[in-house]
């Protein structure tokens, strides 16, 4: 993702500001690592995520966390250690 | 949806997904925490640590207070990893403004530097530039405006810290910063003046 947040004047008129992408970005991230653009279903958050630093921050670790550690599930053990 | 099916099961089934889950967040947290290391000066080891398990904590405490508002719209793990990357986020700004506040002239305006440069016809422009942004700065921007934009915009202050600074959230000094930028742009404009970011230089 391309930051264009360098700029002290860089604004986009298409932001909507931090809200929508904290409310939506696991759905984003996972259209994302389906080899998806999330900014097909999401504009607006994707022009956000290039000018706000914090959010993309928050963007890139949640990348991370779903490349590292994918989807792990709990273990099928019960309390007596077999599983159900 | 075994995550979910554990966490709202009672009993040892229960407190096993709730243990197991709380792995994997400190697993997320802990990395999340180096990546953002530089962030926290000289924290100790155990320090950086206790800021993970802190996070990975307060992750678990919300996830479960919020499996009702889980619509299985994403992967409940990406669901619940949003959690304790925001909190890590969150405590590493409040480390690093507890350590390291923002002193007080990062949030006062303080003038542009005017570098020296380009054709007489560039310096001439860009010294219209300094005094139409300076008006536009002291005279079109609220308290608030000017504070968030010399500490975020010019000062490179993180947005988090600045809003903990002000007793304020990302949210809001966004629109602050938002509403700011627009402002000046509108002066600039006003004046005649490129408000094209790859034309002016500040």
């Amino acid at each position: 993702m391309t930051p264009d947040s360098k700029h002290p004047l860089a604004l986009d008129e298409h932001d909507p500001g931090c809200g929508p992408g904290e409310e939506n970005l696991d759905r984003y991230v996972e259209i994302e690592m389906a080899g998806g653009d999330p900014a097909e279903a999401f504009p607006s958050i994707a022009v956000h995520f290039r000018h706000c630093a914090a959010c993309r921050a928050d963007h890139d670790a949640l990348v991370e966390a779903v490349e590292e550690l994918g989807d792990a599930a709990p273990s099928t053990r019960s309390a007596g250690g077999i599983e159900d | 949806m075994r995550w979910m099916e554990g966490l709202r099961d009672e009993g040892a089934r229960r407190e096993r997904t709730v243990g197991e889950l709380r792995e994997v967040l400190l697993k997320v947290a802990r990395r999340q925490v180096h990546n953002r290391r530089a962030q926290l000066g000289y924290a100790t080891g155990p320090e950086v640590d206790d800021i993970a398990q802190q996070a990975a904590d307060d992750a678990l405490i919300a996830i479960c207070g919020a499996l009702d508002s889980f619509r299985g719209e994403s992967r409940f793990t990406t669901w619940a990893y949003k959690f304790v990357v925001f909190q890590v986020s969150a405590k590493v700004s409040h480390h690093a403004w507890q350590t390291e506040p923002p002193s007080r002239e990062e949030f006062e305006w303080g003038g542009l530097s005017d570098r020296a440069g380009g054709s007489p016809a560039e310096q001439t422009e860009r010294r219209e530039l300094l005094s139409v942004m300076t008006k536009a700065v002291k005279d079109d921007l609220t308290e608030r405006q000017r504070a968030v934009f010399v500490a975020v915009a010019l000062n490179e202050v993180p947005i988090d810290v600045v809003a903990i600074q002000l007793g304020s959230n990302r949210n809001a000094i966004y629109k602050n910063l938002f509403d700011a930028r627009r402002a000046l742009r509108n002066s600039l404009a006003a004046a005649g003046l490129s408000i094209d970011p790859d034309e002016v230089e500040i």
